[in-house]
């Protein structure tokens, strides 16, 4: 999957993971992908529910080596 | 000042002795619909924090002007965060949980539930699952039931009350929750029971090889009244002719499920054979102290999770149901899609077949509890 941006919230804890993605995804275009990697279980349940609640499009979601790896299309 | 931070031993009292409180959930709606803080005075509304991030203005109105705010989030950070934006916005009486819902989840409630010239009883809930464990104390010993994993609270009771734990029971193989009965036994040297049929690898003293547990000068006779039903294994414990320690197969509210092993029509008609054959000839004075409950409107006038079995068999409809089959049925039904979260998991690791850090297990153990089969009301 490609991202137009990539945003490292490893090792932040709750709720900042999500108060980071969204100043960043404030910035970027209509339709770009942000790919986010983050450290907190917390945001298994937390991102997807942020991208339902905002409107932008939680394209994929994965695990690797204890990363977490969303990728978020902007509305 | 005005943020206030509240832990969770305050939050269980204000819901136990059913003192007004309201929440404001902070988590995401699923995990918020899946488990929350509930009691009889406990008003609660759920906005997650991460609709709050451009301001509290929206919330506002929903709040009660009268009344304090306890904000929660599942490990504290959020839950801080929107109550420092509520004091922002000048809210002047609002504090979060301490720990979040997981310091909920492990916090244990003791309680003196019974007291004669015998023996004195401890109740131990677990108000955030409704997990209950027991410590027995006869002179200079003490007994316990079903300990969760929180070894200090039993050890300090103990110590409290200038006792030594010299034995350790648990009812059956939890799903629900991690038992400390093994670590507990190991750390202060006491004997450690349970059925050899729940499948634990490790080295404990078979059940399947007592009808009595006897200790000190006293004549506190435990009686292990073996009632398969909840799984293979299920025990219950008759203290003294006066008190039915019923682990996970009575409830004041309804029967254990039998259906998390995979064979609920097999193990449905083991619990029909305990209910009638076993509990039938127990007199009706006897109280019964069951090892969960599922909602705090269980506890009775006096403070704590039981009731005298009469009283409990004259509400309980299945225990009416005499017919086997129909029994079978009805239990089967009732039994429901939602399991224990992570139970395969639970069972593995109080088996001994896996181990487990503490992190770990605190994470498997987030959540309700859904062992009981309780009416809905």
């Amino acid at each position: 999957m490609n991202a137009d941006k990539i945003l490292d919230v490893k090792g932040l804890a709750c709720p900042m993971p999500i108060v980071k993605t969204k100043k960043f995804i404030d910035t970027m275009e209509s339709g770009q992908v942000l790919e986010i990697h983050a450290t907190d279980k917390g945001a298994i349940n937390d991102l997807p529910a942020w991208a339902n609640s905002t409107g932008h499009e939680l394209v994929k979601m994965d695990e690797e080596a204890d990363v977490l790896k969303f990728w978020v299309k902007k509305v | 000042m005005s943020l206030n931070e509240i832990l969770a031993n305050e939050v269980a009292n204000k819901v136990i002795n059913k003192e007004p409180l309201f929440i404001l959930d902070v988590r995401n709606e699923t995990d918020y619909n899946d488990w929350k803080v509930e009691g009889e005075t406990v008003t609660s509304i759920n906005v997650p924090y991460f609709d709050l991030l451009d301001g509290v203005d929206e919330l506002l109105p929903k709040l009660p002007k009268d009344q304090p705010i306890l904000v929660v989030c599942a490990k504290e950070g959020s839950s801080k965060f929107v109550a420092e934006s509520l004091v922002e916005a000048g809210l002047t009486n609002v504090s979060y949980l301490s720990g979040g819902m997981k310091a909920w989840s492990e916090y244990l409630y003791p309680t003196t539930i019974y007291h004669d010239e015998n023996v004195k009883v401890y109740q131990f809930i677990r108000v955030g699952k409704g997990c209950l464990s027991y410590m027995i104390i006869s002179e200079n010993e003490a007994l316990v039931i079903d300990p969760s994993r929180f070894l200090d609270v039993y050890e300090n009771v103990a110590n409290n009350d200038g006792v030594k734990i010299s034995h350790i029971v648990d009812s059956h193989l939890h799903a629900d929750h991690i038992s400390g009965g093994r670590d507990l036994a190991n750390r202060v040297g006491a004997k450690y029971y349970m059925m050899k049929s729940e499948g634990a690898i490790y080295d404990f003293h078979a059940l399947e090889e007592y009808t009595h547990i006897e200790f000190e000068k006293v004549n506190l006779e435990v009686l292990a009244v073996k009632t398969p039903g909840h799984t293979p294994g299920s025990v219950s414990f008759l203290v003294n002719d006066k008190l039915l320690f019923s682990g996970d197969t009575i409830f004041v509210g309804g029967l254990g499920r039998p259906d998390l092993g995979g064979k609920a029509a097999e193990w449905a008609g083991d619990l029909y054979e305990t209910v009638f054959n076993k509990v039938a000839v127990i007199a009706d004075e006897v109280i019964v102290l069951p090892g969960h409950y599922a909602s705090l409107d269980e506890m009775n006038s006096e403070g704590f999770v039981g009731d005298i079995l009469g009283n409990i068999r004259n509400r309980n409809e299945m225990m009416k149901t005499k017919d086997k089959t129909e029994f079978i049925e009805k239990v089967a039904s009732n039994a429901g899609s939602e399991t224990p979260p992570n139970y395969e998991e639970i069972v593995a690791i109080n088996r001994g077949i896996i181990p487990a850090s503490d992190e770990k297990k605190q994470e498997l153990e987030i959540g309700p509890n859904r062992c009981a089969l309780h009416h809905k009301h």
